[in-house]
Parts: structure tokens; C-alpha cells; sequence
């Protein structure tokens, strides 16, 4: 209980930049299909819908799978099957007008919907596929990255 | 194959040879859920290309390249390839608005039903978060306009903690003043920007 407390005390004097802090889940897992897994350093954890996503983790889906992510700005991105994706970059912190989302999305297939950020800062969101940048300004967009 | 045409012609098949061996992304626009379309710019170190109609798609393979020039994708290629990812496609959040008495966490009457509401969503869908952002007008102090807009999402965070929500599943933010409903000038009492908003994923 005591435990609790602090927690809470510590959530109420740090709520406002909750979302700046490292170490904050980014988003979760929404939506799955088949086989999703997650590589967090050195390890894979498998995924499932609610798992916590954090910045760095890539996402990979098996074939066939498929995963559906929503990040806490709102932004929505869905993987194929035999996918790969990182969020390289999230910064979410409205307060202080400070923006940044860059998703690199390393092989298969996306569907990509901006959400806040997207919204209130069109220049804060970059998506890299390989030998390219994507400027994406508030919308909807579907990729396809092929593997060597 | 010395005259300048089939010269022109081996290079011609040349690119093609290689460009069908490369990897090749492709980069599609489409209409949002909400029927808006925005646009999306899409760089090599070749060139770029900006995509800001429904369905106009380019495609990259390799670095030095530019990419393509902007054409239609085809529907057939959009249904083959994007079919899974479509369908994994998270539901579009629920979004709630709860309004407050000014410079006090009171919330409106109307508002009560509000949180019944949200309840009944959570209980509905596998919800994965709650995301709580709590605003005030734009009269008073930065300040104090953060501490208020923080205490309007606690409170809506501890009465859904009072119902059984999971407390892993909620993130609160505070915007003080920032990101108002109706944007007005500094010092402006705004009723409708006194709120706190729920977004249930």
C-alpha cells in the first residue's frame, strides 16, 4: 500500500511529462495475428495484444502474422505479415509543444494513420524505409519494403 | 553496336535489368478514416517526390535513384499486398469530452453520464489505453492552468480506478491551456475548453 502511495506520488509529480520519460511504454499492441515478437536488446519476447511497446523495441511478425500498434499520441501503424518496424524516435509532450516520430520500417508491409502528433506537429513525424525518408503530414498511408 | 541508338538502347536494358533486381518500396496515399487526405513527401538522395492525391504512389530501389514519378496504384496491388495489414488494423479509438466548472475540478452534470459511458466501452472492447489529457481555458495563470488541467485528469483517473479500470491501462497528461477545443486569445473564458478528454483505444 505504502508502495502504492509513492507510486502515485510520484505519478502526480511527474504526470505532466509522463510521456517524456524513457522507460514509459510508447504504445501497445492493439490488434494480432499469428506470430508477433518483440526484440528488446539482447532479448525476444513474444508479443500479444496490451503488450507494452517502448522505444527501440522492433516488432517483427512471423508469416503468416500480423500486428495492429497504437502509440500514445494515437498514431496507428499495422504490420503485414513477415514485417519489421522500430519507433527510432517518440517524444509525445503536448504541454511543452515538443513532437518527434520516427518509425523505421525495416521490411513488409504497413498501414500507417497519424495521430497527434501528426496533427499537431506535421514536421515532427519521419518514416524511413530503406534508401528513403517519408514525410508523412497528417494521413494515411500504405508502404511495402522489400527484402533483399 | 556501334551507332548511338542500340548504344542507348544496352544502357536502357541495362537500368532495367538492375532495377529488376533491386528491392523495390512502394509509398501509396490514401483517404483517411475521416475522408481527409493529407500529403506525404518521399526523399532519396536522387531526388524527391510528393504524393497529395487518394491513391498516387511512388516507388524507390536504391539510393542514388530518384523515385518514381508519382502514378496510381493499381487497386489490385493495394487488395494483394496490403490485405493483412488492413485487417490488423486497430480499431479507431473512442474519444470522450468531460467539461468542468471554470477554475475548479467540478465536473458538469452531463458529464457524470460521461463516465457511465466510458465504463460501458471499456467493458465492451479489449481496451489496451486509456489515455486521460486534462485542459483548461486560456484565463489564468500557465501555471496554474497546468496544476488544474493535471488535478481534472486525476480526478477522472481516480474515478475510473474507483470502477475496477486497470491502472497499467492509463496514461494522464496535462495541457494547461494548450490544445484548446476552440482556440481563443489569451485571457479568454472558454466553457468548452475546460475539459478533460478520454481517449479509450
Amino acid at each position: 500500500m505504502k508502495y502504492y502511495v509513492f507510486c502515485l506520488l510520484i505519478f502526480v509529480l511527474t504526470g505532466s511529462t509522463a510521456y517524456a520519460v524513457q522507460g514509459d511504454p510508447v504504445g501497445h499492441i492493439q490488434t494480432l495475428n499469428g506470430h508477433v515478437s518483440i526484440l528488446r536488446g539482447n532479448s525476444t519476447l513474444p508479443g500479444s495484444v496490451g503488450t507494452p511497446i517502448y522505444h527501440s523495441d522492433l516488432i517483427r511478425t512471423a508469416k503468416p502474422g500480423a500486428a495492429g500498434i497504437v502509440l500514445t499520441d494515437g498514431t496507428t501503424i499495422s504490420l503485414g505479415p513477415n514485417s519489421e518496424l522500430s519507433i527510432s524516435s517518440y517524444l509525445f509532450d503536448p504541454k511543452e509543444e515538443r513532437f518527434s516520430l520516427a518509425v523505421r520500417m525495416v521490411k513488409g508491409t504497413f498501414v500507417y494513420l497519424s495521430g497527434l502528433i501528426g496533427k499537431l506537429s506535421p514536421n515532427a513525424v519521419q518514416l524511413s524505409i530503406p534508401d528513403a525518408t517519408i514525410s508523412a503530414r497528417g494521413t494515411k498511408l500504405l508502404v511495402e519494403v522489400q527484402d533483399n | 553496336m556501334n551507332n548511338p541508338i542500340s548504344g542507348m538502347l544496352t544502357a536502357i536494358l541495362m537500368i532495367l535489368f538492375l532495377s529488376s533486381c533491386l528491392p523495390q518500396h512502394s509509398v501509396i496515399l490514401v483517404t483517411d478514416p475521416d475522408g481527409r487526405i493529407g500529403k506525404a513527401e518521399v526523399i532519396t538522395a536522387g531526388g524527391k517526390q510528393l504524393l497529395e492525391k487518394p491513391g498516387d504512389m511512388t516507388r524507390v530501389s536504391g539510393s542514388p535513384a530518384s523515385p518514381s514519378s508519382v502514378m496510381t496504384a493499381p487497386p489490385d496491388y493495394i487488395a494483394v499486398t496490403f490485405a493483412e495489414a488492413m485487417a490488423a488494423q486497430p480499431l479507431p479509438p473512442k474519444k470522450f469530452i468531460l467539461f468542468f466548472a471554470t477554475g475548479t475540478t467540478t465536473m458538469s452534470t452531463e458529464s457524470h453520464a460521461a463516465i457511465t459511458a466510458i465504463l460501458t466501452v471499456c467493458k465492451k472492447r479489449g481496451v489496451t489505453s486509456i489515455r486521460i489529457s486534462g485542459h483548461t481555458d486560456a484565463t489564468g495563470t500557465d501555471q496554474f492552468n497546468e496544476k488544474l488541467a493535471r488535478e481534472r485528469a486525476l480526478l477522472i483517473r481516480d474515478l475510473l480506478l474507483q470502477n475496477g479500470i486497470n491502472p497499467d491501462l492509463i496514461t494522464v497528461s496535462s495541457h494547461g491551456k494548450g490544445n484548446p477545443l476552440v482556440p481563443t486569445p489569451d485571457g479568454v473564458a472558454e466553457p468548452r475548453n475546460r475539459r478533460v478528454e478520454v481517449i479509450v483505444q
